[in-house]
């Protein structure tokens, strides 16, 4: 309904400018500033700094990473960060966006053109340059958690493992989470024990596989989270649930898998 | 009396005999190129100031991750 | 404006270009750190994890949420019958609350005191915190045969403070 309304709007008001030819005067520039963290491995001995962009939001996409690319391409190409398919579905483009972590290409601008916008990197962790973070240890820890089908038989039709509908609700809210490092790199514990605590998206990709009724390697799933480092540093801060761009709840996902190992 | 060298000039200076280590497993010919390579790469950021303690935390990292990427056995030369 | 201008020097920095020792506990001295914090190569799994160890990993846990879920019904009848409860119902909630913050203290320590950085000194800040524990529980047995116990303690600082007020 609305946007059929905006549609028509848009058609009326092409057809108006083809029309006549007299020039329709030029709507008034929305200037936004975006203030946007730089550091070049170039020059180490710099200190990152935070650096103003001007935009105008009448001839720009309504999210940030339309902005940031038409910073990229207009004002400043040295500009870096990782971005691929502009719809929330790849996980590159995740940043900390006026203090929030989410994924650019999901993140509207805000219209209002006073207030500054500031973009970082994800928190707490090492940068390559600009905008773009190291996420080695990261993939690192996903690849630990062994994130595959493990059988010991293999179906007697030697087809397909099957699942009931009920068994395949359980996966719902965590399969379909994509990797964008959001919540990890929210969550106060993983800032100080990276290296051993394995934060909320592997642990709910854990899970994840811990339910899944095909699998049948449960036991040494768990047994790979019972020790004091790897799950149990969590504390149900529940950054990671606020922070999800894609409305997932890792922070519940968590729960249950210390609820498995609890009555286990 | 020789000056006391603190704990991240020493890491420094291990990370540069680690690279010394790996150039002299290379072929002989092309041990000469490695070592030039690593004496330009350390004594660009000679003159970083002592105190300057994250950028040179930053590039025994860099040091270090391209250490490990020019010592795997593939890498036979280097310009 | 000076203040916001110190605020964002202050956010801007990461963790590339914060040195190592800001992160840490200064007068504690500290192992070496892998590069970046990865081991091994990139396409390797991070480190193993440790043999599984349940006295490590559900345990502390379960105790905590059991002598949590403990301590609402301890406490509650201690205040509603406004401090006067039998010694072996004092006793018992002066020991869960102990345990509880035990086990509190204990995560505390392993979250910013962990043996991959501070080494030694991880098993030293768990002694002393056994320890204290120690002089907590000898304290609590003087408490519960020698005085009112816990909730006396409690109703005499509340009774006090109250008296304080009234001079005023």
């Amino acid at each position: 309904m609305m946007m059929s309304g905006l549609l028509k709007k848009n058609v009326g008001r092409a057809v108006f400018r083809r029309g006549l030819a007299s020039e329709v005067a030029p709507a008034a520039p929305k200037m936004k500033t975006f203030k946007i963290y730089r550091w070049s491995p170039d020059k180490p001995a710099e200190k990152p700094k935070l650096q103003e962009f001007q935009v105008d939001l009448n001839n720009c996409g309504p999210m940030i990473l339309d902005a940031l690319l038409k910073i990229k391409d207009e004002q400043d190409a040295t500009l870096t960060l990782r971005r691929s398919c502009r719809e929330g579905i790849c996980g590159s483009c995740a940043m900390n966006i006026g203090g929030r972590n989410t994924l650019a290409c999901l993140c509207k601008i805000d219209p209002d053109t006073s207030k500054q916008t500031k973009i970082y990197p994800l928190p707490h962790m090492y940068i390559v340059k600009d905008l773009v973070p190291d996420l080695t240890q990261f993939y690192q820890q996903y690849k630990s958690v062994q994130p595959y089908l493990q059988r010991k038989s293999v179906p007697e039709d030697g087809k397909e493992n099957l699942q009931s509908i009920a068994d395949r609700k359980k996966l719902d809210g965590l399969y379909e989470c994509i990797l964008c490092a959001c919540c990890s790199t929210a969550c106060p514990s993983y800032w100080w024990n990276q290296e051993q605590y394995l934060g909320p998206a592997v642990l709910m990709q854990a899970y994840r596989w811990l339910v899944d009724s095909r699998d049948q390697a449960s036991t040494m799933r768990k047994e790979m989270l019972q020790n004091s480092m790897s799950l149990y540093r969590c504390h149900t801060i529940m950054n990671c649930t606020r922070t999800c761009p894609k409305g997932l709840n890792p922070g519940k996902a968590i729960a249950e898998i210390k609820k498995a190992l609890a009555t286990d | 009396m020789a000056k006391r060298i603190s704990g991240l000039q020493r890491e420094v200076l291990q990370v540069y005999r680690h690279c010394i280590r790996a150039a002299h497993r290379k072929p002989l010919t092309n041990q000469p190129n490695f070592v030039r390579y690593i004496r330009t790469e350390f004594s660009k950021y000679r003159d970083i100031s002592r105190k300057d303690f994250s950028t040179i935390e930053h590039l025994l990292r860099v040091g270090n991750r391209r250490l490990k990427m020019y010592s795997a056995s593939e890498v036979k030369d280097i310009h | 404006m000076f203040s916001k201008g110190l605020f964002q020097s202050q956010a801007i920095r990461a963790l590339h270009s914060t040195s190592k020792r800001s992160l840490t506990i200064p007068f504690l001295s500290t192992l070496p750190q892998n590069p970046g914090g990865v081991k091994g190569d990139v396409n390797d799994a991070c480190l193993p994890p440790p043999s599984p160890d349940r006295l490590h990993g559900s345990v502390p846990w379960d105790v905590e949420r059991v002598s949590a879920v403990a301590l609402i019904p301890l406490v509650g009848s201690a205040l509603a019958s406004g401090g006067d409860v039998s010694v072996v119902a004092d006793s018992i909630l002066a020991t869960v609350l102990l345990g509880h913050v035990y086990v509190g203290f204990q995560s505390c320590i392993i979250d910013y005191i962990p043996t991959r950085v501070y080494g030694k000194n991880h098993n030293y800040a768990m002694y002393l915190l056994t320890l204290g524990s120690l002089f907590a529980g000898v304290g609590i047995y003087k408490l519960e045969t020698e005085e009112n116990g816990l909730t006396g303690v409690v109703q005499k600082l509340w009774t006090a403070s109250n008296h304080s007020e009234e001079k005023k």
